[in-house]
């Protein structure tokens, strides 16, 4: 309670500074804090804009999509890799060093392969958000217990409830870390994708309201981004916390 | 005499390591008989667990034969093995009950069924109430428990335990020796037990086996034949502990010159 005061204090501190050096500047320019809930009106009653929840919607499915394939891909590659160790010691550091390449250099080749609908976002936000998990899938496997293994063997374990039964909850929490990061960048791609060239979803609305020179609708826009986004990660959280304290 | 439940004869095994191998055991052959329970004695890092392992099946020895009622050993058979670790080794995201019914839930064993097993053998090791706590819940010397429990559950005559109170502070130890003895008269196992301490071996074994500083061997096996429950005190023990002492004593130091201790 105490610490969700001081966080409150923080915002309300930094949304009067915003308010007082914006005020007596060009709106256009600097945007204050109090324009910006008239601002959220506009975008949801939408007399002259493309319909928001309509765009938002697009968006969310898109990192869903996107999601879902660094998921399925990441684990399964990871699991694949754990399984056959020697795959792990020729990939890992491939796989490692790629996650170290700044993703954005991709995108451009992406779009060519995709073009500017929802398809090349998907493939932005899989291949930042696939890195995460696979690498969370072979350091947890890495991180298990062998003493915990060894148990497991001498009560006659056969590899694949080893498997199941022992790595997988060893690594649940490594595992929802991982989960959370790639959460985390696939939204970025989508959104990333979304702000450098398409035709829908929120990063087309923002660049379209950013064109028309609407800042407080720009402002607007990012703010909603960012409290969903927040609530996501807060739930992804959430769930990371409890895996882990589960996992021991 | 009793039937020979374990047949160990001329068992070696070297590990090898980047700084070249390691003689862990060297022709090491011993009988265990059935309902018997047996100490292996020894310094540290005399391949007292080395050979522990073999027995249960988790380490291959490099020559020499296992058998087990007869038949030379295959990897793990917890049928007829149950083992105990120093480190109790529970699944940190199971509650106790659910640790004991590892072995039987990997064997199939139907839920009901094993958990009401699981149950049982809790109550039998004092742990009754604490059925769904987590280990990070649970006292040492209780998680030592719920890993005999888990071992009991499989239902294999023979108890492997490698050092099992070595963690846990004297007292603990003692009444988890105490402990120990009482089970082991009602549950008719040979048991096979794993220490560095000549009280421990003294108070709970029929035979003792006192190992040699690395490269293990046997260096003498001592029948205890003192009656339970066993007075410590007692002028036999007494004797028996310094003649154990001496022994050992040879070996530790040997460990300890060769740098090895």
């Amino acid at each position: 309670m105490r610490l969700l005061l001081w966080r409150a204090a923080f915002l309300g501190a930094a949304l009067a500074a915003w308010e007082v050096i914006a005020r007596p500047l060009n709106p256009v320019l600097y945007v204050a804090p109090s324009s910006v809930p008239g601002a959220v009106l506009r975008l949801l009653s939408q007399p002259d804009l493309p319909p928001l929840a309509e765009h938002l919607g697009i968006t969310l499915r898109t990192i869903a999509a996107a999601y879902a394939l660094a998921v399925v891909v990441g684990l399964g590659l990871g699991f694949v890799m754990g399984f056959w160790p020697l795959l792990a010691q020729a990939y890992e550091p491939i796989i490692a060093g790629l996650y170290a390449v700044p993703s954005v250099v991709w995108y451009p080749s992406l779009m060519l392969l995709f073009g500017l609908g929802p398809a090349s976002k998907v493939a932005f936000g899989f291949l930042l958000g696939f890195f995460p998990v696979v690498l969370a899938v072979l350091a947890g496997m890495q991180q298990t217990d062998r003493h915990l293994v060894t148990v497991a063997r001498s009560m006659g374990a056969s590899r694949w409830a080893i498997y199941w039964k022992v790595m997988l909850p060893a690594m649940a929490g490594t595992l929802a870390s991982g989960l959370r990061s790639g959460l985390a960048l696939s939204t970025v791609g989508v959104l990333a994708g979304e702000l450098l060239g398409s035709r829908a979803g929120v990063g087309f609305l923002i660049n379209h309201v950013y064109n028309l020179l609407r800042t407080p609708e720009y402002v607007a826009l990012a703010v909603l981004v960012a409290a969903v986004v927040l609530v996501i990660d807060v739930a992804a959280g959430r769930i990371e916390a409890r895996a882990k304290q589960w996992s021991g | 005499m009793r039937r020979e439940h374990i047949v160990v004869r001329h068992v070696t095994k070297t590990y090898r390591t980047p700084s070249g191998p390691v003689h862990a055991v060297e022709d090491v052959s011993f009988d265990v008989y059935e309902q018997e329970f047996l100490t292996i004695l020894g310094p540290s890092g005399c391949g007292k667990s080395t050979v522990l392992g073999m027995l249960g099946g988790l380490v291959r020895p490099d020559a020499g034969t296992i058998l087990i009622d007869g038949a030379a050993t295959d990897g793990p058979d917890p049928r007829a093995v149950a083992m105990v670790f120093q480190d109790p080794g529970l699944f940190p995201w199971r509650t106790a009950l659910h640790n004991v019914c590892f072995g039987p839930e990997v064997r199939g064993v139907p839920r009901r069924v094993r958990e009401e097993e699981a149950r049982r053998l809790l109550e039998a090791v004092g742990l009754k109430g604490f059925e769904h706590k987590y280990p990070r819940e649970l006292s040492g010397g209780m998680r030592q428990r719920v890993a005999i429990a888990r071992a009991l559950a499989l239902g294999s005559p023979i108890l492997l335990m490698d050092e099992p109170f070595g963690a846990l502070d004297e007292q603990t130890r003692l009444l988890m020796g105490e402990w120990l003895s009482e089970i082991r008269a009602r549950a008719r196992k040979t048991i096979v037990f794993v220490t560095h301490s000549i009280q421990e071996a003294i108070a709970l074994s029929d035979r003792i086996v006192v190992m040699t500083a690395r490269p293990g061997r046997i260096k003498d096996v001592v029948p205890v034949g003192l009656p339970f429950p066993r007075d410590l005190s007692a002028s036999a023990a007494v004797a028996l502990r310094a003649r154990l002492w001496e022994q050992v004593r040879e070996e530790s130091l040997r460990a300890m010159t060769e740098g090895q201790g």
